[in-house]
């Protein structure tokens, strides 16, 4: 049994609303500070996608394999986001 | 799944607040890290404060409680940092003291948190599951046994595994200088806690101690690096199967897609038995079949898993 249902009391329904509103604040707090992030991101991207052709790309545990340059991807033009 | 992304999001830049909710003793405070919006499902850290005492009671939800600093004594024993307490709903706990105070972690899995005084269990509690270790002295660090692995300086110590969701809360860690070059998304939702040291991730950047993320599915993750390691606590919701890549651009329509690909490619049978067969409710031997209480995700060949059934009018 995980859950008894039960009747939600009152201070509860109360309280639950005020921590969705907090939640919604920090995701959007999470939101903007990823947002500005993306510099630094771009850049460790950049760095990954050589990494992964000189090192390799980790496939399993210590299995690696060295990822051709034709294979690399290329950044679509759509909105990039890392919180979804 | 009624989570939003919370990550990363870092519980010591905020204060702790009393909970007030009915039936808990005063001395408890809690720091918010997710919370479910539709059942109210939470995920805190928690502070007990010195002298906080429980009363023997029940939670209407199944929860898990583990200590981070200090102690708290339930019926004679004490529970140091590392103990991992899990109790079903319904299940009265023996009465909880901290004389000294406590922190730790406190997830209520199915509901808001409750608490209700109760010195026997509710009727419909299953104390058959009740599970309580401490992972610091009792538990090893193992690698970790999801195929594909996680690189090697990942390891892990299994709390608790769901043997119908292959869901599991565990503890890991990271040793100083881990890295591990891909990509990574789950089919399930992830969620971690860093009770030591700070990890990395491509995304994200830094996690420090206090570090937290609620992850939904099929979220990039990845590539991961540790200078000095890390000491985390872990959670899914159903497995965990590492889709690895090295495309930092996809979202989360192609990691589905790629997933459902992959799955037809490694499940080639059952695949097809899911998206043919008609009723489409399979049914477990092992477990209940669920259609007496609409619990269980089923659709009837339209592809609506989420939906409920009327309750039947049952004749005198």
């Amino acid at each position: 049994m995980k859950f008894i249902e039960n009747k939600r009391s009152r201070e509860a329904e109360a309280w639950l609303k005020k921590e969705i509103a907090e939640q919604k604040r920090r995701y959007r707090k999470i939101v903007d500070e990823q947002e500005a992030l993306s510099p630094k991101r771009d850049k460790w991207i950049a760095d990954f996608l050589q990494r992964i052709q000189t090192r390799g790309v980790h496939t399993h545990y210590d299995q690696m394999r060295k990822v051709r340059p034709e294979e690399i991807p290329v950044k679509p033009k759509r909105k990039f986001k890392v919180v979804f | 799944m009624a989570r939003p992304h919370i990550e990363p999001f870092v519980d010591r830049d905020v204060p702790f607040k009393k909970m007030t909710l009915p039936g808990f003793p005063k001395g408890m405070q809690y720091k918010m890290l997710s919370l479910d919006t539709d059942n109210g499902a939470s995920s805190m850290t928690v502070l007990f404060e010195p002298g906080y005492k429980q009363p023997p009671g029940m939670s209407y939800t199944e929860y898990e409680l583990f200590i981070m600093s200090g102690s708290v004594t339930i019926g004679e024993k004490v529970w140091g940092p590392g103990s991992y307490i899990f109790v079903p709903a319904g299940v009265a706990l023996e009465p909880l003291s901290s004389p000294r105070g406590a922190t730790g972690l406190i997830f209520y899995n199915y509901g808001e948190p409750s608490f209700v005084e109760s010195d026997s269990d509710h009727p419909q509690a299953e104390r058959d599951r009740f599970a309580a270790v401490n992972a610091y002295d009792n538990l090893h660090w193992t690698s970790t046994n999801f195929f594909p692995a996680t690189a090697p300086g990942c390891m892990v110590k299994i709390l608790r595994f769901d043997p119908r969701t292959h869901g599991f809360t565990f503890m890991y860690c990271m040793t100083p200088n881990f890295w591990q070059d891909n990509i990574s998304y789950h089919d399930c939702c992830e969620e971690a806690y860093h009770i030591w040291g700070t990890s990395w991730m491509m995304q994200f950047g830094d996690l420090p101690t206090g570090g937290y993320f609620w992850r939904p599915p099929y979220i990039n993750h990845g590539a991961f690096a540790s200078k000095l390691g890390i000491l985390a606590i872990g959670r899914t919701d159903t497995q965990l199967y590492n889709h690895f890549h090295f495309n930092p651009w996809t979202n989360i329509e192609e990691n589905q897609e790629r997933a459902a690909s992959r799955m037809l490619h490694r499940n080639p049978e059952m695949y097809k038995w899911v998206n043919t067969h008609g009723h489409n409710h399979p049914i477990d031997f092992e477990f209940d079949h669920g259609h007496s209480h609409g619990d269980r995700p089923h659709h009837h060949g339209d592809g609506m898993v989420e939906h409920k059934h009327k309750k039947k009018r049952r004749r005198r």
